[in-house]
């Protein structure tokens, strides 16, 4: 009897989980423009994040922001945004029933490589977070500035000025005699 | 203003056309070409920007021009009175007025020297960043104003003080204190004090306008607080010192 | 008088350098200021060529009052100070140079040499400052001092430092230029020797006050002198 309440008991509170996530999944759907995107450094891009709020009540206090991970074998870790984008978490007050909303989220691509990106959303009345699917995105390294470009200004200017040090410093010398 | 202008060529001929003077610029174009080699050789570095890059040079240039501009303004008064020269002058019909405008024309001038000098490395490292230009423009004007700033200051002080050595160290101080903003995090720049710090500090103004400028391509009017600010100091660093040279006696 | 000084008063930090001067310069004079260390000669000269302000009282110098119309008595006078800082990486020349276009004029190089030849200094000319001797400082002090052709002259120690020689040179030089110019000289000096050669008038100060005044009595200066700064007043 004992193991059977206890077996019944697990059932029910995986439903509730499971209810709860389909719940939470179908109040909010999130999606990501661009399922994938080629673009080279220094390029800048917008993604655009759609939000709908799939319920019959409205949606408060959400919050959604964007995530970069580096899938380049050997160096996959997540970004840190900091460089890449000026805005991360977006704070939206509210979504009414049955609508969507739309956040940008410009970027500036500073470093080679492939990536994946997608949009989270949280809902403080949730306890499961919302996430688009992945849009892939694939940077190519690109030589913007050739180093020696700067050898001839960098060797060049303290150069000549070093030369004008000469010819004052001579000058002062004959002047002294 | 014919005499401010006799004390100006002096004052060139002194501290600029001299082999000290020379011998500074030498060493503020090798900086600046380490500076510029180590953006473009870095692996790390190379990951900014152009405007980045652009901002970063901007900062370092605008602090040369200002320690260079305290060096001249400490030696203004109180060197000319340590070495008995400032009698000789004042017995000049020469008004003190000519003679702070004549010597704050040579800090000026050499602040226009050392921006000429940053130019080449400018437009190198910031070559391709769509703000080029403005930047350039943005960092003649408030640069110069940041010189006025601090030398004015440094030149009331030797007024002041009449010791070349002490109006240095305050006015070094003074300096440290203006720019701490920029080795602050920028987590600690956003509490209320370091907002209101940032807010009222020339130089914190200074570069958080390179920094709206050249990154985030912002025009004139969102300047023009920081301007107005940066402005104001200028007005209140001649204010003081005119002030301080009035009371300036043997 | 071309210098009037009535109840001048300067005190420095409470300690009363000047107290009550009066005295007068005749125009033309070779004026002797004498008076023993810490007397108020210098303070004195400062304030007569418009360096310092007094405390209190007139001074008039060609009819300026020097308090409302600096400017205009800077322009007609020029001194020697005792301690005379000078620009060590000029030469002579650009000193000179210098200093002229500071009082208006255009330096012509004819002016300047005779201003170098007059002191000795023009074989030296091309010579930047900082190799000069003590005395050759002196003497382009001097020069620069006769640089806008001052109507009278004011001169704290001028031979310091120089020879024999060099002090008889000096002495000539402003001879000549009291006699040829009518330049009024107000010469400030220990030396009771030149005073003794080149015044025609002294005035002695001590503790601040003028303790004489009156006409330099060849042979009686030394005299006049310790008399006059031993017991405060003959």
């Amino acid at each position: 009897m004992r193991k059977i309440i206890l077996i019944l008991s697990i059932i029910v509170l995986t439903v509730e989980i499971m209810v709860k996530c389909v719940f939470a999944a179908n109040n909010i759907a999130v999606s990501i423009d661009a399922p994938s995107t080629k673009a080279n450094m220094g390029d800048k891009i917008t993604y655009t994040g759609t939000i709908t709020n799939n319920s019959g009540k409205a949606l408060n206090n959400i919050i959604a922001y964007i995530s970069l991970v580096n899938i380049t074998p050997g160096k996959e870790s997540p970004m840190d945004l900091e460089d890449w984008s000026a805005n991360k978490a977006i704070k939206i007050d509210t979504i009414q029933p049955y609508s969507t909303y739309e956040a940008k989220w410009p970027m500036r691509l500073i470093d080679s490589g492939n990536y994946v990106v997608y949009i989270t959303v949280v809902n403080k009345n949730d306890n499961i977070p919302v996430t688009s699917t992945m849009s892939h995105l694939e940077i190519k390294r690109i030589l913007r500035l050739n180093p020696n470009n700067v050898l001839p200004v960098a060797i060049g200017e303290p150069l000549l000025i070093g030369i004008l040090f000469i010819f004052v410093v001579l000058r002062k010398r004959e002047k002294v005699k | 203003m014919k005499t401010a202008w006799i004390i100006m060529q002096k004052e060139i001929k002194e501290n600029i056309l001299t082999p000290k003077g020379v011998l500074w610029y030498m060493l503020t174009s090798t900086i600046l070409s380490i500076l510029s080699y180590l953006f473009l050789t870095n692996s790390e570095l190379s990951l900014l920007d152009q405007g980045q890059m652009l901002y970063m040079i901007m900062n370092f240039i605008s602090v040369l021009g200002v320690l260079i501009g305290i060096v001249f303004g400490t030696d203004a008064l109180a060197g000319e009175i340590e070495r008995g020269t400032i009698e000789a002058l004042f017995l000049s019909p020469l008004k003190k007025n000519e003679l702070i405008t004549g010597k704050l024309g040579a800090t000026i001038a050499n602040w226009g020297i050392i921006f000429t000098i940053s130019l080449p490395y400018l437009f190198v490292v910031g070559k391709g960043a769509q703000n080029l230009l403005v930047g350039v423009i943005y960092l003649a004007i408030i640069g110069m104003l940041l010189t006025i700033i601090f030398s004015a200051f440094s030149m009331g002080l030797s007024a002041r003080i009449k010791s070349m050595k002490n109006s240095l160290i305050i006015s070094f101080f003074m300096f440290l204190l203006s720019g701490s903003p920029i080795f602050l995090s920028a987590a600690m720049r956003k509490t209320w004090f370091g907002s209101i710090f940032d807010i009222i500090n020339p130089f914190a103004d200074a570069i958080n306008t390179f920094d709206s400028v050249v990154i985030d391509s912002q025009g004139f009017n969102y300047q023009a607080s920081r301007i107005a600010i940066i402005c104001s100091y200028t007005l209140l660093s001649l204010w003081f010192l005119r002030r301080s040279v009035s009371k300036l006696e043997m | 008088m071309i210098i009037s000084v009535e109840n001048l008063v300067k005190k420095y930090d409470g300690y009363t350098v000047l107290d009550g001067l009066n005295f007068g310069v005749e125009e033309g004079d070779i004026f002797g200021f004498l008076g023993p260390n810490g007397a108020g000669k210098t303070t004195t000269i400062r304030i007569l060529t418009c360096i310092i302000k007094p405390d209190s009282g007139k001074i008039t110098i060609n009819g300026y009052d020097i308090f409302k119309h600096p400017m205009e008595v800077k322009k007609i006078i020029n001194a020697l100070p005792e301690s005379n800082g000078y620009y060590e990486w000029m030469t002579a020349r650009e000193y000179l140079e210098f200093f002229a276009k500071l009082y208006g004029e255009e330096p012509s190089r004819q002016k300047i040499d005779g201003l170098l030849e007059a002191v000795g200094l023009h074989e030296k000319e091309g010579h930047i400052i900082r190799g000069y001797s003590r005395g050759m400082k002196q003497r382009l002090g001097i020069a620069r001092a006769l640089i806008n052709n001052p109507k009278i002259l004011f001169l704290d120690e001028p031979t310091n430092g120089l020879d024999p020689n060099g002090r008889r040179d000096i002495h000539d030089l402003l001879i000549d230029l009291n006699k040829k110019h009518g330049t009024t000289i107000f010469l400030s000096t220990h030396l009771l020797d030149d005073v003794e050669r080149l015044c025609n008038r002294i005035a002695i100060i001590n503790y601040g006050k003028i303790v004489w005044a009156g006409e330099a009595k060849k042979g009686a200066i030394e005299d006049i002198f310790f008399m006059a700064t031993k017991e405060g007043k003959l």
